[in-house]
């Protein structure tokens, strides 16, 4: 369904990521991993075909056959939001402040589709309904009377409105609590299984891999440094990257050796923060 | 200054506004109505603010003179925020050579003070009504430009916008929708500052002999004709001048209610 080959992203004469290639396959939970500047949200980002302006990118990203890099704007709107979509990490800001999310939600259906403006009404609350929140009051309210959990879902739900074949998640629960996460998961896990949505999940968080993803690829330094099943990558980490993100992992590291989490060294990299 | 304060200067600039606006003829004097008899009378009971060098009624002057001082003033500050704000999202929206072309122009404007840029513009353009108005705004869009520029700078950045487009929304539909009623906020707190600012530069130019000309009710150009008689009449001089006083510190403190109200920034940066 996409298959990225060779993308490389540049900024001036520094590669950010190099010759990256990817497969996702129809109902996909990828786990895209590593940690902060590894060029996890520049490769989403080159998807949706919003890198920041002196970043330049080659290769090949190929959307059921289309290619994602040479597409004309008109093209490339009509795909976003209706095929790929994308929740951010930052709830609070996903949303225009000073707009009701009701409204903003029925903007997303009037830019793809052509329905009266009650039916509009009713498939953003029945989406918000999907993602448990009390429907009519979230449509009505302005982002900032709603909390972190509840945005989040909204987010969620607009993502899933036009029932996108591919949900790009950049880090979605890692500002949020563990139980608004979970519901967060719980949400994507359903819209996995309820509509066959591939999803890719930008984390640098391993914790919930092993439960929601059927595989996880590493970055590291603008390279895939290794991919596999879930289970595989998490239980038998074969590239020493792998093996110290794995151990990195507060839960997680009560499970390992000790001796392996030490030997995994965990003095940190260099924290290269790239703007999205 | 006081919340009180402010509101009582919102109240009465509201109704000065609508007396000055709203009453067709709010004396029995006519203001053009030359009496070479009366001339230079000081105040009194039958000319409340006497009479100037042509015997006409200071009062109906002022009062007529505040609707092109105000009116003007009113239209040239829409006019400006209309030609600044458009181009200053644009420049900041697309950014690179767009940008490249309008922020030299923008900080070219801005490294001269405005009566400066206003005068020499004015002047090169010859006295007249429709000459001090081009250069007042063309020296006034420019703060727009530069507001709007910012305010599309910072807010584009901002996961909001970049969600708006990867939803599929078009350029055009953010700008409009997400990003222009954020600029406003800051254009409005700036437009009701700004307008005292832009009375008292008309009636610097018209002061001048640069702006509208005799014998039409200006408040400027009525200092200007008052300058004459100065020792003689000082209320000929006196009263335009209170008249700009009152008119800027009214939109003064307008403008600071309204900044109060709408500017976020002030309310400790709550969004």
């Amino acid at each position: 369904m996409l298959a990225i080959s060779k993308l490389s992203i540049r900024s001036g004469s520094q590669e950010l990521v190099r010759s990256l290639s990817l497969e996702l396959q129809d109902g996909e939970w990828l786990g895209l991993a590593g940690e902060s500047g590894s060029g996890k949200s520049l490769t989403a980002a080159a998807i949706g075909g919003l890198l920041p302006r002196p970043l330049s990118c080659s290769g090949s990203i190929l959307w059921n056959g289309l290619e994602l890099l040479r597409l004309d704007a008109k093209s490339r709107r009509r795909l976003l939001g209706s095929e790929i979509s994308y929740v951010f990490q930052d709830y609070r800001n996903t949303f225009t402040p000073f707009l009701t999310i009701g409204s903003q939600l029925t903007e997303l259906l009037e830019a793809h589709l052509s329905l009266a403006a009650r039916d509009r009404r009713q498939r953003c609350l029945e989406e918000l309904e999907q993602a448990g929140l009390p429907a009519e009051r979230v449509f009505g309210s302005y982002p900032y009377q709603l909390s972190g959990g509840q945005l989040q879902r909204a987010a969620i739900a607009a993502a899933l409105l036009l029932r996108p074949k591919l949900l790009i998640a950049d880090e979605p629960t890692t500002a949020l609590d563990s139980l608004s996460s979970r519901k967060v998961l719980g949400l994507l896990d359903a819209a996995k299984s309820r509509f066959g949505i591939s999803i890719i999940w930008i984390t640098h968080d391993l914790r919930h891999a092993r439960r929601h993803a059927d595989r996880i690829a590493v970055m590291r330094t603008g390279s895939i440094v290794e991919t596999g099943s879930a289970r595989q990558v998490l239980e038998h980490p074969a590239h020493p990257y792998s093996r110290r993100l794995i151990a990195s992992i507060p839960p997680l590291r009560r499970e390992m050796p000790e001796r392996l989490a030490a030997s995994a060294g965990l003095e940190g990299e260099d924290p290269l923060d790239h703007p999205r | 200054m006081n919340t009180t304060m402010r509101n009582a200067g919102m109240l009465i600039a509201a109704a000065a506004a609508v007396a000055l606006f709203s009453i067709p003829s709010p004396t029995p004097w006519n203001p053009y109505e030359i009496s070479m008899g009366e001339r230079l009378l000081p105040p009194g009971t039958e000319h409340w603010l006497g009479t100037d060098h042509l015997g006409r009624d200071l009062l109906a002057r002022i009062i007529a003179g505040a609707r092109p001082t105000i009116g003007i003033g009113l239209a040239v500050l829409l006019v400006s925020i209309a030609i600044g704000v458009p181009l200053g999202l644009l420049s900041g929206m697309k950014g690179g050579r767009t940008d490249s072309i309008f922020k030299p122009i923008i900080d070219g404007f801005m490294t001269f003070p405005d009566y400066l840029s206003a005068i020499i513009l004015s002047a090169l353009l010859g006295p007249g009504l429709m000459s001090m108005l081009i250069a007042v705004i063309a020296v006034k869009w420019v703060r727009y430009a530069r507001l709007a520029r910012s305010v599309a700078l910072a807010e584009k950045e901002k996961d909001y916008a970049a969600m708006a487009l990867l939803s599929g929304l078009s350029p055009v539909r953010l700008v409009l929708k997400h990003i222009l009623p954020h600029a406003m906020g800051h254009v409005a707190a700036l437009a009701a500052a700004d307008l005292g600012k832009i009375i008292l530069l008309m009636a610097s130019l018209s002061y001048l002999g640069l702006g509208s000309q005799p014998p039409a009710p200006e408040w400027g150009s009525m200092l200007s004709e008052g300058r004459a008689y100065f020792h003689a009449a000082p209320h000929l001089m006196l009263a335009p001048g209170l008249a700009v006083m009152a008119a800027v510190l009214l939109a003064g403190f307008a403008g600071n209610r309204l900044r109060d109200r709408y500017d976020v920034k002030l309310k400790g940066g709550a969004e």
